[in-house]
């Protein structure tokens, strides 16, 4: 028992060390930044592809339970229920591949994310979910 | 006593008589003067009494009091003037009312029954459209004879062109008052109807498509394209993306192979090179959902028209029939932005439906035009606090004296809130769990842009979907019997003036 106390705060501390390390160097890119029109990436977008950034947004309820990626998205995501009879991804999203299992935040509750920006499709295999910006190795923080 | 208090009242009313206005000491007052000037021009205002040709109605969905004054307030701040005084479009409607717009079942409702009392007359129960009172939300059996006729129906047997206009989708709540009779708002397409298709229930896209009122609507544009498209068949911008219909149908082909004149655009481009000076009819279907937001439409993937482009285009072809015409115009989205509790892209939008009455009014005459721009219901929204003359509308309350205004937890707050919706920093109770959640503190917003346009400006209550609200909304008038909108009336009262001035729905 005690072994894994030390062993969940070790973890809590590198982790720690690391998102701090993280949020002071990235650069920043907002929502409004990504795209340029429809799905074409920004120039700033694409010119930071493959370095560390922060974007601020929502988390998207989970897709399945312990899972180590969530959506992140430019507002919370909800059905409203005069707005939309079914729930449909909006095309500004940005997948978020963590490290460790995502502990989920309220869909409603702004946080901010650093991870290393990746662009281009990619499917993943266990859930289909077809992805064009993520940012892996990702932490974040509620603000 | 009396005596003195008497002599007092007599005096006190001769001098009143002799002083003349110039004499008065605020004569000079520029408020007292603009205001004196207001009255000047209101005087010489006459009602016209004439017929109404043409009606124009624009709703701005959800589009609140607070709305208006705060949309006012960003446009003015926008373009540099001050925002308090600015003056909007629809500000310089000669006539306004105010409008109660409860249901019949519903002490606040949705857009369901609210546009069906404006089109139609009656009030009926949310989530129904087209029907009356009588019917049963989902209910296709009982829904069998309960059917309401709306003044674009009317306008079509009397010959009169018919348009509808919205951005939103097609087939949402508003723009489907005009054409749909359901009893619920949800049957957009074929699968939304399910069941009730067999016992004789249609979507309302295959309703629209396939009206059967006079020779149908002249001029029908927003979103909503995949309701009108097999799930087969690719979208015409998303990719990846397909139609949502599961009959296989596709309305699209089915409005193009009514003649050769009825055309079909899904983009800007398109819309742009649509012909119409030969009364050719056009359906312009520009998202899959609804269209883009006013705030994002720059970015989107193939261009979607303005609201005001999209109401001139329409207006220039319904105005070549002699006899007249009826149109809707809808600022869909209003609603939408407030319900994400984003006031941010509501109140660009709400600014963008006011554009779009600015070039109504400026090709249309006020001699024959009856233009009728309402809300159908309102929303939660407030304009709180103290803030100075001239405070940036999205940024935190500054009082008259120039310091940050603190509440009771001794942090900053905005102008701007809402009082329930995801804003809240109490998270709303997950979906399987009956454990209410530990309570949320308030952010300290003093190292908060919230004059990003992706703010959420804070609410009370937690709710995934701001809701609308139960208050009264103002009806404003222009052109003949406008006069007639004034007080404070029923939603449905809306539906009589309109047919008053222009004579649909009257025995002669
Ligand atoms: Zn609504």
């Amino acid at each position: 028992m005690q072994r894994l106390v030390s062993v969940v705060f070790l973890v809590f501390i590198s982790a720690a060390i690391a998102a701090g390390a993280a949020f002071g160097a990235a650069s920043t890119l907002t929502f409004s930044e990504l795209y340029e029109k429809g799905s074409d990436p920004s120039a700033k977008t694409k010119a930071l592809t493959g370095s560390e950034v922060s974007i601020v947004g929502y988390m998207a309820p989970p897709l399945k339970a312990q899972a180590t990626f969530f959506v992140l998205t430019k507002m919370p995501m909800a059905v409203c229920p005069f707005c939309d009879s079914t729930l449909d991804w909006p095309t500004d999203i940005v997948l978020i591949k963590t490290s460790s299992i995502v502990d989920a935040t309220p869909f409603n509750f702004p946080i901010k994310v650093v991870g290393k920006l990746e662009v281009g499709f990619e499917k993943d295999e266990e859930t289909g979910f077809v992805s064009f910006l993520r940012l892996s190795d990702a932490v974040f923080e509620r603000l | 006593m009396l005596r003195s208090l008497l002599s007092g009242v007599c005096c006190a009313a001769l001098v009143a008589g002799n002083v003349t206005a110039a004499d008065l000491p605020q004569a000079k007052d520029s408020y007292f003067a603009a205001a004196k000037a207001a009255l000047d021009a209101k005087l010489s205002v006459q009602p016209i009494t004439g017929k109404a040709k043409n009606i124009i109605i624009f709703v701005g969905d959800g589009m609140s009091v607070a709305t208006v004054t705060a949309a006012r307030i960003l446009e003015g701040q926008k373009r540099g003037v001050d925002g308090e005084s600015n003056v909007l479009t629809i500000d310089t409607f000669p006539y306004t009312a105010m409008s109660k717009t409860y249901s019949h079942d519903g002490q606040v409702s949705d857009s369901a029954p609210t546009a069906t009392a404006m089109v139609t007359g009656v009030k009926t129960r949310n989530d129904i459209i087209g029907l009356n009172q009588d019917a049963v939300v989902g209910d296709c059996e009982a829904s069998k004879g309960k059917e309401v006729k709306t003044i674009f129906e009317m306008a079509e047997e009397a010959g009169l062109a018919t348009g509808v206009v919205s951005t939103a989708r097609i087939t949402h709540a508003t723009p489907a008052a005009t054409y749909g009779h359901t009893p619920d708002r949800d049957w957009e397409n074929d699968k939304e109807v399910g069941d009730a298709l067999a016992k004789g229930c249609k979507d309302l896209a295959d309703q629209l498509v396939n009206w059967p009122a006079g020779d149908g609507f002249e001029v029908v544009l927003g979103g909503g394209r995949s309701n009108f498209v097999p799930k087969e068949t690719a979208d015409a911008e998303d990719e990846g993306k397909t139609g949502s219909r599961t009959d296989k149908r596709d309305l699209t082909a089915e409005w193009t192979a009514k003649s050769n004149n009825h055309l079909y655009v899904t983009d800007k481009a398109g819309f742009d090179a649509a012909d119409l000076s030969s009364g050719a009819k056009l359906l312009g279907l520009f998202d899959r959902s609804h269209m883009e937001y006013e705030l994002d439409r720059a970015k989107d993937a193939k261009g979607e028209p303005s609201l005001a482009e999209m109401t001139t285009k329409a207006i220039e072809r319904l105005a070549q029939n002699e006899t007249g015409f009826v149109l809707m115009v809808e600022g869909g989205r209003i609603d939408h932005a407030h319900h994400a509790g984003n006031a941010a892209r509501a109140l660009e939008d709400a600014i963008a439906f006011d554009q779009a009455i600015k070039k109504a009014l400026e090709i249309t005459k006020r001699e024959d035009t009856l233009i009728v721009a309402t809300a159908d219901h309102g929303h939660t929204m407030t304009i709180n606090g103290y803030p100075k003359r001239g405070n940036p509308l999205f940024g935190l309350v500054v009082d008259v004296d120039g310091t940050v205004a603190k509440a009771a937890d001794g942090k900053p707050y905005t102008t701007l809130g809402y009082a329930n919706g995801p804003g809240a920093v109490f998270p709303a109770l997950e979906k399987g769990k009956t454990d209410a959640q530990p309570a949320g503190v308030r952010p300290d917003l003093s190292t908060v842009d919230t004059q990003s346009p992706d703010f959420l400006q804070p609410a009370l209550v937690p709710m995934e979907s701001e809701t609308h609200a139960g208050d009264d909304v103002v009806i404003y008038a222009w052109g003949p019997q406008a006069h007639l909108v004034s007080g404070t009336v029923e939603e449905n009262y809306i539906y009589h003036v309109l047919s008053n001035a222009s004579g649909l729905g009257q025995q002669d």
